[in-house]
């Protein structure tokens, strides 16, 4: 365990992380989007300048985002091989049956790989400066306009919140029945498809048990302490938009502005 | 066959080249003898669950090696090389009724020794003997695991690790939460099979009175670092030493140490076990020799 990156905070004390979680959730969102705009190297070059920019700002090892892009490595080839296989036009370099090799194909896959790097190492960067908790209070008051369409706002950041709590709890008790039942004898990733099925019973089980206790546990205790749904309740954590923020979002506008004006160039 | 464990210079790294790099051993080189009962003591968080994962592989080191019998455990060793050495080498975690899962106790009980190549009636008779060995009545063999009580499911984990009939038995506190009768049971019956099968066992304890009745060596770990290992009486003979290093001398022998300073009187060996503490007293008592000071 311990491999999994993407959702892994690292606390520490730069301006990104200082930035109120709302501003570095809309931001990357808006990020997402406009990454789409992208068409031509130049502004692919701008959104890596404002990607490394970003990076440094926060002042977290780059070794992090490298890792954050290799558990997607297949994925990320996969999709670019498509990209550069089925997509025609321009020179063509070579062809055998419905695969051809193209410029443009080329081209595309060069975008798409840009894309997908751009993407994992801003979402890197979201979860690596943001605690868990964090994103979650956001998308909570992000989402409150949503309560006037009868949306279970509360609920839903409540149940969000906890996954987030619990997920390094599962991991550990993942690894540790991992090696309780490694000492009994199962080999975990070894043998054949079914041999492999059946390894995964004696560590889903343990961990459904565990995870039904915990639950119950934990709804005794919030009842135990008072919880009766989100209305009214008061924040621990108060969020403060500040200028940094407006800075953030000023830089980010200004990145558009200058993508739609490359677009057309 | 003769399982020796020997620790060379064995270094381990929690996540290495990450802010949440933390070394959990540090260079410790240490033999745990054949048919030794060995106690591994230290202060939470001082690195004696890491030490055990290493006897059986789960964790290999940063550096260094550690030979078990025939088998040396390097960082290059592949998981392939230890099935054979799992098999001699049974470990009962902290809070071992995590690991429950079959559909029956019995079931469970025999998950190991079919793992490792016994065949379904062999293993159903060495789990229906171990689950005699731990205290478990017939009748809640045929029960889910997770309608028995903790107290049960834990022995019935501890019967699960005894039917790999391991010659090397590693607890890591087996007896934590357990209710002071069926603590000294457990204890009592990890020392009789001890004795008649021969095993080495490894115990990692809090219990000092523990250490001092059931074990004939002792590891101290601090902050991963070995800082002693010796016999029982050589680690207890200087409570100071004791303290600075959040350890306590065992019942019986804080008790002797209160009985020295009261009555003036010094034991020739500072008893550690309730029985040598109590054989030491009569024999005073007898000869007369108690001077109030
Ligand atoms: N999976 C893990 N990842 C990172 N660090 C760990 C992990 N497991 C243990 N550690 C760290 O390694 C150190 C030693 O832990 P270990 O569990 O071996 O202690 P212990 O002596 O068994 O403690 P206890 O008496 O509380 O069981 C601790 O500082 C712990 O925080
Ligand atoms: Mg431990």
């Amino acid at each position: 365990m311990g491999k999994v990156l993407l959702g892994r905070y690292v606390p520490g004390d730069s301006i990104v992380h200082r930035m109120d979680p709302r501003a570095k959730l809309i931001l990357s969102f808006f990020f997402i989007v406009i990454i789409f705009l992208a068409n031509n190297w130049q502004s692919y070059a701008l959104l890596f300048a404002l990607t490394i920019g970003s990076i440094l700002a926060a002042k977290v090892n780059f070794a992090f985002f490298i890792k954050g892009v290799r558990p997607l490595i297949w994925l990320i080839l996969f999709t670019v091989l498509l990209q550069i296989f089925f997509s025609s036009g321009g020179t063509v370099f070579w062809r055998w049956g419905p695969f051809n090799l193209s410029y443009y194909g080329l081209i595309n896959g060069a975008y798409v790989f840009c894309r997908f790097v751009l993407i994992i190492f801003m979402s890197t960067l979201l979860t690596l400066t943001t605690a868990p908790l964090e994103i979650a209070d956001a998308l909570e008051k992000l989402m409150m306009p949503l309560k006037k369409i009868k949306v279970p706002v509360y609920e839903i950041s409540l149940m969000l919140s906890i996954a987030l709590r619990f997920v390094p709890t599962l991991m550990d008790e993942t690894a540790k029945i991992m090696n309780a039942q490694r000492s009994r004898g199962v080999n975990f990733g070894e043998g054949s498809i079914m041999q492999q099925i059946k390894a995964v019973v004696p560590l889903l089980v343990p961990l459904f048990v565990s995870s039904f206790n915990r639950a119950e546990d934990l709804a005794t205790a919030m009842e135990a302490r008072g919880y009766r749904g989100g209305e009214g309740r008061t924040k621990y954590r108060v969020h403060y938009w500040q200028t940094g923020d407006t800075v953030g979002c000023a830089v980010f506008v200004a990145v558009l502005i200058i993508l739609l004006f490359l677009r057309h160039w | 066959m003769a399982m020796a464990i020997i620790f060379k210079a064995v270094n381990y790294m929690y996540q290495p080249n990450t802010p949440f790099e933390q070394q959990a051993l540090e260079n410790i080189s240490v033999e745990i003898p054949t048919g030794s009962y060995t106690a591994l003591i230290g202060h939470t968080g001082s690195g004696k669950s890491t030490f055990l994962q290493h006897l059986n592989g789960l964790l290999r080191p940063t550096s260094g090696v550690i030979q078990v019998g025939k088998q040396a455990i390097t960082p290059e060793t592949k998981n392939k090389q230890l099935g054979e050495l799992r098999k001699h080498v049974g470990i009962v975690f902290q809070f071992p009724e995590a690991q429950l899962f079959e559909e029956t106790v019995i079931k469970d009980i025999a998950f190991a020794p079919k793992n490792f190549g016994k065949s379904e009636e062999e293993a159903e008779t060495i789990a229906r003997r171990m689950a005699q060995q731990v205290g478990l009545d017939d009748e809640l063999l045929s029960k889910s695991p997770f309608e028995l009580s903790g107290g049960q499911m834990r022995r019935v984990a501890i019967a699960g690790i005894l039917a790999m009939e391991p010659e090397i038995l590693v607890l890591d506190e087996p007896t934590a939460g357990l209710d002071p009768q069926g603590r000294l049971e457990m204890m009592e019956m990890f020392k009789r099979l001890k004795e008649e099968q021969n095993l080495t066992v490894v115990l990692v304890t809090h219990q000092m009175d523990d250490v001092a009745k059931y074990a004939d060596n002792v590891i101290v770990l601090e902050k991963g670092k070995l800082i002693a290992s010796g016999t029982p009486s050589e680690i207890f003979a200087q409570p100071n030493w004791l303290v600075e290093h959040h350890l306590a001398l065992p019942k019986a022998g804080e008790f002797a140490l209160e009985f020295e300073k009261k009555t003036g009187y010094k034991f020739s060996t500072l008893p550690l076990t309730e029985v040598s503490l109590a054989q030491q007293i009569a024999s005073l008592l007898h000869g007369g020799g108690v001077h109030h000071g």
